[in-house]
Order: structure tokens, then sequence, then C-alpha cells
């Protein structure tokens, strides 16, 4: 157990040489790289927490937006909803309109097609009544209707003498129109007739292929007329009075059969 | 020349000699723990990168000085890196010696009285130095004189005796298990030198952990408050 002082101080210097050795290649190496490893991992986690704090922030962004997303899409769909429901009722409105002009329509086609039958009607009744009318005057008196009418229609102007006078005044012309021509032997005799009530008077006779059988007499401003169109109203008006008849009579059972119908419906409601 | 034809012994050898230049046993054996440490430590850390993750070996070096360094901030309340260093050198130096020992023919530098005084003397350098670094010279001279003058050469010779104790207690039982070692080799050949080699593997890590924290304790008392340093100091014997 001695001490030898040369090897303390080479064991001094060797120490100290060590010490610089270990700090260069071990201590500052080591711990430099743990601090930096450190400061690394810090960072990450810094860098982690704040991109957590963005994905947060833009989760909860993304929810916001998602949660307006459904707000403006229930939105649309309740206004889309309101629309359509506009446009149904206004589909329906303009449908049932249109379904009420076209009965409407249909009725009054109808009512124009039954007028215009009946129209047809009478005038195939009157045009009838008239043909037997003529063929039996010709079968039992030997000579046409309207020399019947014409032969017939100076007694008839007698009692208006004074009236055909008056309206003659200084007219020197009176026109007859028939429905069909007139011969001339019933023509002079018409003349013959009318110028015993009003002399001096120049008759002329027309044509009228829509007037009614008969002779209309115009005479200044008088017009005298001696048709069948009376009784052509007539015979009108009672086959008005039958087709209405009948027309109520269907109303009324098709009202009935409907009427009929009424309970069941309510009981299949 | 080549180191493997020497006989190497303790300081109070000469091994070699050539010329002037005369070596010992223990200025080799400290020679070849101090390349295995400062070669270990290079290979280690040749390429570390912050990015590359650490190997196995880097690992190992990182739990070490880690280790070493919370010693040493536990003990001294201070995070000063050069102290870590100094006392981390003291006790990886003497580890390793000592746990060269179980290696045939090896002779640990630690067992040579010269090595413990050299380091004992390195303390008692290092721990004016860091307290006149850390607070100034008049700050640890202000320690001689407290808590009052008269304590002055109390004081003094209670660093010399820090020296003494450290040195010889570092000796002692380094020398003392080589002694028992041989002893037994005598004795009992094959059974309990093994034991003696485990506990003297203990001893030594417990020794180079005594040595280097007592010197953190010197240094860091130096360094700090005196009344504080007292109570730490307490604490740790």
């Amino acid at each position: 157990m001695s001490i030898d002082w040369i090897t303390v101080a080479a064991q001094l210097v060797n120490f100290l040489l060590l010490i610089y050795l270990l700090k260069r290649f071990l201590y500052r190496p080591i711990l430099d790289g743990i601090d930096a490893r450190e400061a690394e991992i810090a960072k990450r986690m810094a860098d982690a927490t704040q991109a957590r704090i963005i994905a947060e922030a833009a989760e909860n962004n993304y929810k916001k937006l998602q949660a307006k997303h459904l707000a403006e899409q229930d939105t649309l769909l309740e206004q889309a909803l309101e629309k359509t429901e506009a446009q149904r009722a206004q589909l329906l409105a303009e449908t049932r309109a249109q379904l009420v002009q076209e009965q409407k329509d249909w009725q009054t086609y109808l009512e124009q097609e039954r007028l215009d039958f009946i129209k047809r009607l009478q005038n195939a009744g009157a045009a009838t009544l008239f043909a037997l009318t003529r063929k039996a005057v010709h079968d039992l008196a030997d000579e046409p209707l309207e020399h019947t009418i014409i032969r017939h229609v100076g007694k008839k102007l007698a009692p208006l003498e004074h009236t055909l006078v008056a309206a003659a005044g200084e007219h020197t012309s009176a026109t007859v129109s028939t429905h069909h021509a007139l011969p001339e032997s019933v023509q002079a005799q018409l003349t013959q007739e009318l110028n015993t009530l009003i002399p001096n008077v120049a008759l002329s006779f027309t044509v009228h292929a829509e007037q009614a059988p008969g002779l209309v007499v115009q005479v200044g401003g008088v017009r005298v007329e001696w048709t069948i169109d009376s009784y052509m109203e007539e015979f009108e008006a009672l086959l008005a009075e039958n087709t209405s008849a009948v027309q109520l009579g269907h109303q009324g059972v098709s009202g009935q059969s409907h009427a009929r119908k009424q309970p069941g419906s309510e009981h299949e409601h | 020349m080549t180191i493997v034809h020497l006989s190497l012994s303790n300081s109070s050898d000469l091994p070699f000699e050539w010329g002037w230049l005369k070596l010992n046993a223990t200025i080799v054996y400290t020679w070849v723990v101090m390349a295995l440490l400062v070669g270990v430590s290079m290979l280690v850390t040749r390429n570390l990168r912050p990015d590359v993750p650490p190997n196995r070996w880097r690992s190992t070096l990182e739990i070490i000085v880690k280790l070493i360094e919370d010693q040493v901030t536990e003990v001294s309340h201070l995070a000063v890196r050069p102290v870590t260093y100094f006392a981390g050198t003291l006790f990886l130096f003497i580890a390793v010696s000592n746990v060269l020992l179980i290696v045939p023919g090896f002779r640990p530098p630690t067992g040579s009285l010269s090595t413990t005084v050299a380091l004992t003397l390195s303390v008692l350098v290092a721990v004016p130095l860091f307290s006149i670094s850390h607070g100034g010279v008049r700050h640890y001279l202000r320690q001689f004189i407290e808590p009052t003058a008269w304590l002055l050469p109390f004081n003094i010779l209670s660093e010399f005796s820090k020296a003494i104790s450290l040195s010889i207690r570092l000796y002692g039982n380094v020398m003392s298990g080589a002694v028992i070692v041989a002893i037994l080799l005598s004795v009992a050949p094959f059974f309990f030198p093994v034991v003696m080699e485990m506990l003297g593997l203990i001893t030594g890590m417990i020794q180079a952990y005594i040595f280097a924290v007592l010197a953190a304790v010197y240094i860091s008392s130096a360094m700090s408050d005196k009344q504080k340093a007292i109570k730490t100091r307490k604490r740790h014997e």
C-alpha cells in the first residue's frame, strides 16, 4: 500500500481525458439525442394536439354544415311539398273547372242537339202536315192548297178594307210574296179581289222559299200574313209540349233510379 | 512493443520500461478500461440521428446515461450537466474496472491506491471549481467560516477527511475483495472463489455508485446553500 505520485498524476490526466472523451462520444450525443427526441415527440404531440383541435373544429363545422344542410333539405322538402300540394290543388281545381266546363259544353251540346232535333222534327212534322193537308185538299177539292187559301183570302181581307186603304195612302203598288210561284190565273184572281178593296194599286208577286205556305201582302206600312205559320206554331207548341213531357218522364225515371242508388253508395262508404 | 508480453502488476510494479518511459499495470489497465468505454461509446453513437429509431445498444446507453443523470439530479437537486459528466465518468470508470475483475488476469486499476487517490484528488479539485464557477470565489470561501469563523480549521480538516475517506474506502473495498479471493483460492480453490467473485461484482458496483454519489453530493453541497447541503449530506450518508 504505497502511493506512486507519478501514477497518481498519470491517472489524473487519464481521468480528465476520459471525462472529455466520454463527454465527446457518450454524454453529449446520448443526452442531445434524448433531448432532440423529446423535443421531436413534444413537437409531434403539439402537432397532434393542434391537428386534433383542427380536426375537432372541422368535425364541428362539418356537423354544423350537415345540420344546416339537413335543415335546408327539410325546408326545401317542405317547400316542395307545399308547392306540389298547391300545384295539385290548382290542377285539381283546373281539372274540376275543366270537367265542369266540359260538362256544361256537353250539356249545351246536348241541348243544342235536342233543339236541333226538335227543330228538324218540327220542320219534318210541319212539312209532313203541310204535305198531308195539301194532298187532302187536292184529293178532296181537286185544286192546290194555295189556290184555296188565296180564294179564301178575299173574304178574310174584307174586314181590313179601311186599314188597307189607309195603309196604301199614296202608294200605287203592293207586294205579294208566296212560298211557291202562283199561276197566272190565281195571280189575276188575287189582283182582282185586292183591287176591289184598294183600287189603283198594282200588285207584284215574289217567291220566298223560306216563307211558310200561304201569302204575305205588304201594302205601305201594313203587312198582312195569311199563312199556315200559326198552325205550324201550334203544331210545334204541341210537339214541344209532348217532347218535354217525354223528357220529364225520362228525367223522373233516371232521378228515381239515382235516388235508389244513393243509400247503396252510402252503405258502400 | 506489445502489451501481450508484459507482466502487468500494480503501480508498485514496473512491468515495462522503455528508455525514460515507465509503465505500470495500473496505467495500462486504466487505458484498457478507457479504450473499452470510449470505443463502445463511439461505436454506438457514431451514426446517431434524431430521426432514426434507437437500436438496442443505443437504448442501453441511453438508459445508463439517463439513470446517471437522474441520480445526479436527484442527489444534487441541480440539473447541471458538467456534474453529470464528472460523476457519471467516475461511476462508469469505477464500475467497469470492478466488473472486469472477473476477467482472468485483469487487475482493476481501482485496486491501486494511486488510482483512488487520483480520483479523490480530482473530486477535491472539482468541488471548489464547480462551486466557484457556480457562485463565485466568495461563495466558496464563505463555506469554510459557516456557521462561525471558529469552525474554519474543522471545515478544512473536513475537506481533507473527505479525500482520505473516499480514497481509502474505494481502495480498501476493491483490494479486500482481491485479497479475500486470493486467500479463498488457497483454502477452497473451486467453490468459494466463484461466490466471492459474484459478491465482488456486487460490491464493485456498489462502490462505484457510492463514490459517484458522494462526489455529486460534495459538489452539489458546495454549489448550493450550506444548510441545505448539510441536510442533503445527512440524508445520503
